[in-house]
């Protein structure tokens, strides 16, 4: 670490507390207990505390956990159950299917995996950094937890460090390095993807809203994944259910956001799922103890920047996309290439290599490994249900149908009956596609919010009727369980342009509906004033829980979510 | 103003107020099992220190008395932007009173070195006394302004806005000089990514730290210890009283609709009366 001309510099700078970049962070100390040379290293994380900003499902394979931590049980790993009975569900307005298990591909099948709360991982995997640097004199790592990255730092066509502050004036409001890791969902790291034009496809995203309830009963090890209800409307997605030790009861759904509704409203549509006759059952007499929201990368393989490094720094996790949605697997994708990074950058610095080739091997090594060779075999998953809408817009709710009033089976022979020759063209189709058994070459995505239609007409079906008023959730109620804690001062969602916003709120209230950014927020941020008689756009950012869904679905392109200062923000540890 | 400025701030651990403090057997506080904070006033006369520097120039050094723990908040001003600081600790220095702490306080700040402003907290959240400061400003024969509000310099001049009843008061008095400063002052602002970063810097090397933060005691300071602790404090806790949980009995209603719950609250208090009135 130098302090020369009062410029902070590192070896190696991580932005964001994630598992990507500490299992980098900690894979790092592993070698570097092997040198005698001197290393710095920094981590920026924005919450308060390692954990607080994030959150996920989550039903994981632990093959990589164990390979890096192989005595994690010995270090006292959080597992919240091991999966020991997984469920793949259609769900009627009342009644819920449980697919045999020829039917769905095999991936689904989460029997053995962990079911995880990742806040409590990622604070685990942060201590687990701070034990091992104790044994390691020759690093210094220094941790930031609170502060955040605001910008990106170029000299010269290379990454060079980020910004401390939202608005850099001298030196002393960057943190530089060496090599810089982006381990981040987006934040900072699409400034790094957009200046040097490593993407031609976009990133597209989903919505994950989820609740963890204390109920009554022991659900441990049970994991569902359901299709249908809520979702009968076209939209890709899914829910899930996740049985957790101490009676817990995680509940969740997943929300693709290239919906062509303009009001989803995700946080509605949970509560909707939560009505269901099956969850209500579960929750009944239960208690909410924590709500939460976040993004999750969906391009898959060709979403993928086209280099996965720049000169002086790497893309990690969530920052380069590698969540598989085919396996419904994110963290150990993300902790491999924490891995593969580690190996990488250590031996540049080791060999003084600073130049943009000493990064190269990350991309290879990880193109080699079962990151991306997974999500080349299901490069097509994604695409096959925006190819083919009627899967999710006909089929399935025929299904869905069928489960409340006669039999699947039936369902499916309607079907048949219906488009004899379209359905089963169709299936064999997406079937090929989905299971990666077609090439159709390299295809392109439309940006998510590209895909609304505003007048769009929602389908109509029921709902359940005899629910618990009890579990329903409002969204302001919601955001009491996302624990957010706002500091004066942060202005972190940018309006660009007041006038798009009142064209906007005009278009969609023309047509009785809301605009994107108020209806698909999952924490009541955004609201419509009416200010000297014009109805303009208004945020309430102390209720906001950073999920970004406002900025991908804003069909203006008039939002952008920054980070927060001061740690501001939601407090997700238990989700 | 070109000169820099010698700006010290006093400040102190108190018990976490978030964390219930127990009391020993004689009624006084016991510190030892109580979570540790920085006295919340003193986050105010922090923020003076740092405007101060941050518009006049000048170099801020923190002074606290306390036992050896409390470099973790001298750490915390650290991370605000104070340049070094002084910690009293000695143990017979237990049990003093605002006098003694007053002398030992002004015992530190001549040995601290040459000053022009003084910053306080109003008073602490363990002994809400707010004696301290002014009882400081009166040993080192300053002049002092307390419940300071608002303050600017001018040519060795501080000119302040302090808060009296029923209105405030706008004083000029000549440096250096001693300042209580209210809470109605600004918040203090976050941490400093250079003070976070300097503070991981001094832990990591224990000598570079103790010249930052001096740790001293009574002989260091040329304190008389008669004059501290129990010996030097002529004020007597006669007797603690414990007045109980606040909030008397407090009635939960749950488990119902809001509506429901709304009209059983509306039942059993007397609000419907106040409505219709």
């Amino acid at each position: 670490m130098s302090d020369q001309d009062n410029r902070i510099e590192y070896d190696l700078l991580l932005i964001g507390g994630s598992p990507s970049n500490l299992t980098l962070a900690y894979e790092f100390l592993k070698l570097a207990k092997t040198s005698s040379r001197e290393f710095s290293i920094a981590i920026l994380e924005k919450s308060k505390e390692f954990g607080g900003h994030i959150m996920s499902g989550a039903v994981s394979n632990p093959h990589v956990l164990k390979k890096i931590f192989p005595n994690y049980e010995e270090l006292g790993f959080p597992v919240e159950a091991i999966c020991d009975d997984s469920n793949v569900s259609v769900l009627g307005i009342n009644k819920k299917w449980d697919l045999p298990s020829f039917v769905y591909p095999k991936s689904m099948d989460k029997t053995g995996y962990m079911v995880l709360t990742l806040s409590y991982v990622t604070a685990w995997l942060a201590r687990q950094v701070e034990e091992l640097a104790k044994d390691v004199p020759n690093v210094s790592l220094d941790i930031f937890t609170g502060f955040s990255a605001h910008s990106v730092k170029i000299e010269n066509e290379k990454v060079v460090g980020v910004s401390v502050v939202e608005e850099p004036k001298s030196d002393d409001d960057y943190v530089f390095a060496k090599f810089s890791a982006f381990g981040d969902k987006g934040f900072i790291s699409r400034d790094v993807i957009d200046h040097f034009k490593l993407r031609n496809n976009p990133q597209i995203w989903s919505v994950g809203v989820k609740e963890v309830w204390q109920c009554n009963a022991n659900y441990s090890g049970k994991v569902w994944h359901t299709l249908g209800y809520p979702l009968l409307d076209g939209t890709f997605g899914g829910g899930f259910v996740y049985g957790m030790k101490d009676n817990k009861l995680t509940i969740g759904l997943v929300i693709s956001l290239d919906s062509q509704d303009p009001n989803l409203n995700p946080q509605e549509k949970l509560q909707e799922y939560k009505k269901h006759p099956w969850i209500q059952g579960m929750i009944k007499d239960g208690k909410l103890l924590k709500y939460g929201a976040a993004l999750l990368p969906e391009g898959g393989y060709y979403s993928l920047p086209s280099k996965f490094y720049v000169n002086g720094a790497i893309l990690l996790g969530d920052a380069l996309g590698v969540l598989d949605v085919k396996n419904l697997a994110g963290i150990d994708r993300a902790m491999e290439c924490g891995h593969i990074a580690a190996k990488v950058i250590y031996d540049a610095i080791i060999n003084d290599n600073y130049h943009s080739d000493a990064l190269k091997d990350y991309q290879l090594k990880l193109q080699d490994s079962f990151v991306i060779k997974e999500a080349y075999n299901n490069r097509y998953f994604r695409y096959a249900f925006q190819e083919n809408h009627d899967l999710l817009g006909k089929y399935l709710p025929d299904i869905a149908k069928s489960i409340d009033k006669s039999s699947p089976y039936f369902g499916m022979l309607k079907i048949g009956f219906k488009h004899p020759f379209k359905s089963t063209k169709d299936g064999l189709r997406s079937l090929a596609l989905i299971e990666g058994k077609i090439d159709i070459g390299p295809i392109t995505y439309k940006s998510d919010s590209s895909h609304i239609i505003p007048d769009f007409v929602k389908p109509k079906y029921d709902e359940p009727v005899n629910y618990d008023k009890q579990t329903i959730y409002s969204r302001p109620d919601a955001v009491f369980f996302a624990s957010t804690k706002y500091h004066e001062g942060n202005k972190h969602i940018d309006e660009f342009k007041a006038q798009t916003c009142v064209t906007c709120i005009q278009k969609y209230e023309s047509l009785n509906k809301t605009t994107p950014c108020v209806s698909d927020c999952t924490a009541e941020v955004h609201r419509i004033d009416v200010i000297d008689s014009v109805k303009r756009h208004g945020m309430s950012l102390e209720n906001c829980i950073h999920c970004r869904t406002c900025e991908i679905v804003c069909p203006e392109l008039n939002l952008r979510v920054k980070p927060t200062s001061q740690g501001s923000g939601p407090d997700f540890q238990g989700l | 103003m070109e000169k820099s400025l010698n700006i010290f701030v006093l400040v102190k651990q108190v018990p976490d107020q978030g964390s219930k403090a127990g009391l020993n057997p004689d009624g006084t506080i016991d510190r030892a099992k109580a979570k540790r904070m920085l006295n919340p006033f003193d986050r105010y006369a922090l923020q003076a220190a740092i405007h101060t520097k941050k518009q006049y120039g000048g170099k801020i050094t923190a002074i606290s008395m306390g036992p050896p723990p409390a470099v973790e908040v001298l750490l915390e001003t650290i991370e605000h932007g104070v340049d070094r600081c002084f910690l009293l600790s000695d143990r017979r220095l237990a049990a003093s009173d605002t006098l003694a702490t007053a002398y030992a306080l002004y015992k530190t700040v001549l040995y601290a070195g040459k000053f022009d402003l003084i910053f306080c907290g109003l008073q602490t959240t363990d002994g809400d006394t707010a004696q301290v400061g002014p009882q400081l400003a009166e040993r080192l024969d300053l002049p002092q302004i307390s419940y300071c509000e608002w303050f600017g310099l001018d040519n060795d001049k501080i000119l302040a806005k302090r808060i009296i009843e029923g209105g405030c008061q706008k004083v000029v008095s000549s440096l250096p000089c001693l300042v209580t400063v209210a809470n109605s002052y600004h918040p203090l602002e976050y941490k400093s990514f250079k003070g976070a970063w300097r503070v991981q810097q001094l832990q990591r090397n224990p000598d570079n730290l103790k010249k930052i933060i001096q740790t001293i005691d009574l002989d260091v300071i040329g304190a008389d210890p008669d004059r501290c602790g129990l010996k030097g404090s002529p004020t007597i806790v006669a007797a603690t009283e414990k007045v109980g949980d606040l909030g008397g009995n407090c009635q939960m209603h749950e488990g119902k609709s809001p509506h429901e719950l709304v009209k059983e609250v509306l039942a059993s208090t007397n609000l419907n009366e106040l409505i219709k009135a």
